[in-house]
C-alpha cells in the first residue's frame, strides 16, 4: 500500500505574531518556535501504524511551505515513513487554497497513493480545505475529522469513524484509494527514533519550487489582517505574581466566588 | 418551481439530525439575512433528507424562508459524497451568489468539494462580515484567533461556513411562512458509504450543579500539573476540573470533561482557564460563562479577548502563589 501524507509546519501556539501592514499578511517574529502541526503529527502516526501492520507499505511526506519547513519532513522520516518532497515556497504568505491542494494533487505521489492522510485542519490557517479539496481533484471519497480507522481485507477499502459534534460517531467506509483528515486524540504520535532520523537527515528529499504569486486566479484573497475585537473587557492585572493573585482573589471574593477572611 | 431557482440568491443549506433542525440553521439564516443587506438577494433554504418534507414545511413556518426539500434515499443518513453531488446537481445550472453552510462536523465535511465542483471560493469558519471599498469581507479567525483575516472572494458563487455561535438565531418576525418544494433527487453509486451514527460516549457529569470551572490547557505541560487545576478547584467552593481537547486527547481528563464544539458547552458563573490559547472550537463550548479569568503566559492569547480578567503569569508558578495567598487569609 502506498500512503501519502500531508504535514505543514506551524508556529507554536505561544508564538509572537504581528500584523505586517505592507505585506497585508502575519508576521510571525523570527525568534518564535516552529513544529509539525499537531494533526499532522496523528497523521503521520496513523500512516506509521498502517506500515507496521502490513509490511510493505510505503510512506511518502509531501510538506508546502518556505525553507524552514523541511525539518517537519524529516521528523516525519524519523518517526517512520520512507521519503518525502519539499514544495518550497518563497516565503509564509496567504495561498488559496485550492491553489495549494492543486500543486499537490498534481504529483503523482498524489495520484499513485492508495490512501493519502492530512490533518483536519492546520494551526495557523485553520481553513480544513486542503484534505478535502484534493479529494475533489483526485476524484477521491473523503472522509474528515477521522478519530478510528481500520484498513479492511483488501478489496474492502478502509472504515473509519468520524468524530461530530454531541459526542456522536459516524461509521463511514470508504472505497481505496481514499483521503481521510485525521483528528487528534486517533493516536499519541510517538517521537522520532534517534537512528530513523540520522537516516531522515541523510536523505535526499525531492525538492520543488512553488510560487502562490504565479497564481494568475486565485479564487479568494485575503482583504487585510486585523487584531481581534475584544469581546469583554479583559482587565490585565498589574504587578508582581503575588500582587497579582492578591487582586484576583480580591475579585472573586466580591463576586463570592471564594470565601476570604 | 419556478420560484425556487436558486439563481443570484443567497442558499442557506439547513443542518438537521435525528428529525430535528439544528441551531447552527437558524444562526445561518440570520447570517444570511445580514448578508443580504449588503447583498440583496433572495434567501432560499434547501434541505436534504430521505424524505424532507417535515423538516421543510417546519422551516418554511419558523423562518419564513421558501424551502426546497431535496430528497434521496441515499440521505437516511449524512454522507459527504452524496451531499456533495445533490447539491452540485440543483446548484450548477442556478449558480446562486452565496452557499451557507454550517462550520461544523458535516458543513466542513462537504463544503469544500461542493465548492470546486461549483468553480466557488470557499471561505471556512467566518465568524463576521463587513464592507470595506464596495467589497464584501469575511472575516475568520487565523493563528488560533490571535489575527482576524478579512477575505474576499474573487468568483461568482461563494461557499461559507459560518462558525456556530458568531450569528444568534435571526430575531422572531410574525412572517408569512415561505414556501415549500419538495425535489425527488436520483444519486448514483457513491465510493463512500455512512454506515451508522452512533452516540460515542455519554457524560455523566451534571454542569447544572458546578458554578466554577477551573479548566486546563496545553499550557499545563505535564500530567502531573493537573494536580495544580485540581488544588485551585479544591479551594473553590462548586468548582469542576475540565480541559480543552489535547488534555482529553492525552487521556489526562476524560471526554466528559472536554469543553468546546466537540464537547460540552458550559455556562458556569466563573470559568478559570488555565493554559488555554482559546481556539474558535474551544471558545465556543465556554464564551457564555458568566466571568471569565484566564491564565496565560502569552499576552496576545486570543482567551483574553474574551475574558473578564487577564493574567500574564506562568500558572506553574501563579497558581501556587494564588493558593499560598488564599491560605494565608483563611
Ligand atoms: C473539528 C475540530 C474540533 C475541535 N474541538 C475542540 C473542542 O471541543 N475543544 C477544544 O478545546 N478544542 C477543540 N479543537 C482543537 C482546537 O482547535 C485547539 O487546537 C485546542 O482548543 C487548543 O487547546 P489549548 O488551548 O489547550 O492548546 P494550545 O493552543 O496549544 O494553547 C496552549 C496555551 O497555553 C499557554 N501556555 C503555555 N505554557 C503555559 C504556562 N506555563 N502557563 C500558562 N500558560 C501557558 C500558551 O501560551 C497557549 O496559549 C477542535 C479542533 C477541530 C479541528
Amino acid at each position: 500500500m502506498k500512503i501519502l501524507v500531508c504535514v505543514k509546519q506551524v508556529p507554536e501556539s505561544e508564538a509572537v505574531v504581528s500584523i505586517d501592514k505592507d505585506a497585508g499578511w502575519v508576521d510571525v517574529h523570527d525568534t518564535s518556535v516552529f513544529r509539525m502541526n499537531h494533526f499532522d503529527e496523528c497523521a503521520v502516526e496513523a500512516a506509521v501504524q498502517i506500515k507496521e501492520a502490513f509490511p510493505g507499505t510505503t510512506i511518502h511526506i509531501i510538506s508546502v511551505g518556505p525553507e524552514r519547513s523541511e525539518v517537519v519532513i524529516r521528523r516525519a522520516i524519523g518517526m517512520g515513513a520512507d521519503h518525502g518532497t519539499h514544495m518550497v515556497t518563497p516565503g509564509d504568505g496567504f495561498v488559496d487554497p485550492s491553489t495549494l491542494a492543486g500543486w499537490i494533487a498534481s504529483l503523482s505521489e498524489a495520484s499513485d497513493a492508495d490512501l493519502i492522510l492530512c490533518g483536519a485542519m492546520s494551526e495557523d490557517l485553520m481553513q480544513g480545505q486542503v484534505g478535502p479539496l484534493m479529494a475533489e481533484y483526485l476524484s477521491l471519497p473523503c472522509a474528515t475529522a477521522v478519530v478510528q480507522m481500520t484498513i479492511m481485507p483488501v478489496g474492502e477499502g478502509v472504515h473509519v469513524e468520524r468524530e461530530i459534534e454531541g459526542g456522536y460517531r459516524e461509521a463511514v467506509a470508504l472505497q481505496l484509494p481514499a483521503l481521510l483528515t485525521i483528528q487528534t486524540g486517533i493516536n499519541q504520535p510517538r517521537y522520532p527514533s534517534l537512528s530513523k532520523l540520522l537516516r531522515a537527515n541523510k536523505l535526499k528529499l525531492n525538492t520543488l519550487y512553488v510560487d502562490a504569486m504565479e497564481d494568475s486566479a486565485p479564487l479568494q484573497g485575503v482583504r487585510r489582517v486585523t487584531l481581534p475585537r475584544k469581546l469583554r473587557e479583559g482587565v490585565f492585572l498589574e504587578g508582581s505574581a503575588s500582587q497579582k493573585a492578591e487582586q484576583l482573589l480580591t475579585i472573586l471574593s466580591d463576586r463570592s466566588f471564594l470565601t476570604v477572611l | 418551481m419556478k420560484n425556487m431557482q436558486t439563481s443570484g440568491s443567497i442558499v442557506v443549506i439547513a443542518e438537521h439530525f435525528e428529525g430535528e433542525i439544528r441551531p447552527i440553521t437558524y444562526e445561518l439564516v440570520h447570517f444570511a439575512e445580514t448578508l443580504q443587506q449588503f447583498s440583496p438577494a433572495p434567501i432560499k433554504i434547501l434541505v436534504l433528507d430521505e424524505r424532507a418534507e417535515t423538516l421543510a414545511k417546519s422551516l418554511a413556518r419558523t423562518t419564513g424562508k421558501d424551502v426546497l426539500g431535496l430528497r434521496a434515499p441515499q440521505l437516511a443518513q449524512y454522507n459527504g459524497q452524496v451531499y456533495t453531488s445533490i447539491l452540485h446537481e440543483i446548484l450548477r445550472d442556478h449558480p446562486p451568489l452565496y452557499v451557507c453552510i454550517g462550520h461544523s462536523s458535516r458543513g466542513s465535511d462537504y463544503a469544500p468539494g461542493l465548492a470546486m465542483r461549483l468553480k466557488a471560493a470557499c471561505i471556512t469558519g467566518v465568524s463576521a462580515l463587513s464592507v470595506q471599498e464596495d467589497m464584501i469581507c469575511f472575516s475568520r479567525d487565523v493563528y488560533g484567533g490571535k489575527i482576524n483575516a478579512d477575505m474576499v472572494s474573487n468568483t461568482e458563487t461563494t461557499v461559507l461556513t459560518v462558525q456556530p455561535g458568531s450569528y444568534g438565531p435571526a430575531p422572531d418576525r410574525d412572517l408569512p411562512k415561505g414556501n415549500v418544494c419538495l425535489k425527488s433527487m436520483t444519486v448514483s453509486p457513491q465510493t463512500s458509504t455512512t454506515l451508522s451514527t452512533t452516540p460515542f460516549q455519554t457524560s455523566d457529569l451534571d454542569f447544572s450543579a458546578a458554578r466554577v470551572i477551573v479548566s486546563a490547557g496545553r499550557g499545563i505541560g505535564e500530567e502531573e500539573n493537573l494536580e495544580l487545576i485540581r488544588d485551585l478547584a479544591s479551594v473553590i467552593p462548586q468548582s469542576v476540573v475540565c480541559g480543552s481537547r489535547p488534555v482529553i486527547d492525552l487521556g489526562w481528563l476524560t471526554y466528559d470533561r472536554q469543553i468546546g464544539v466537540t464537547g460540552a458547552t458550559v455556562t458556569p458563573d466563573l470559568y478559570l482557564a488555565c493554559g488555554i490559547s482559546g481556539a474558535a472550537q474551544h471558545v465556543s463550548g465556554m464564551k457564555g460563562s458568566g466571568f471569565i479569568v484566564a491564565i496565560n503566559t502569552d499576552p496576545m492569547a486570543a482567551i483574553f479577548n474574551l475574558s473578564d480578567i487577564c493574567i500574564v503569569e506562568d500558572l506553574k508558578t501563579f497558581i501556587p502563589v494564588l493558593l499560598e495567598a488564599l491560605s494565608n487569609k483563611r
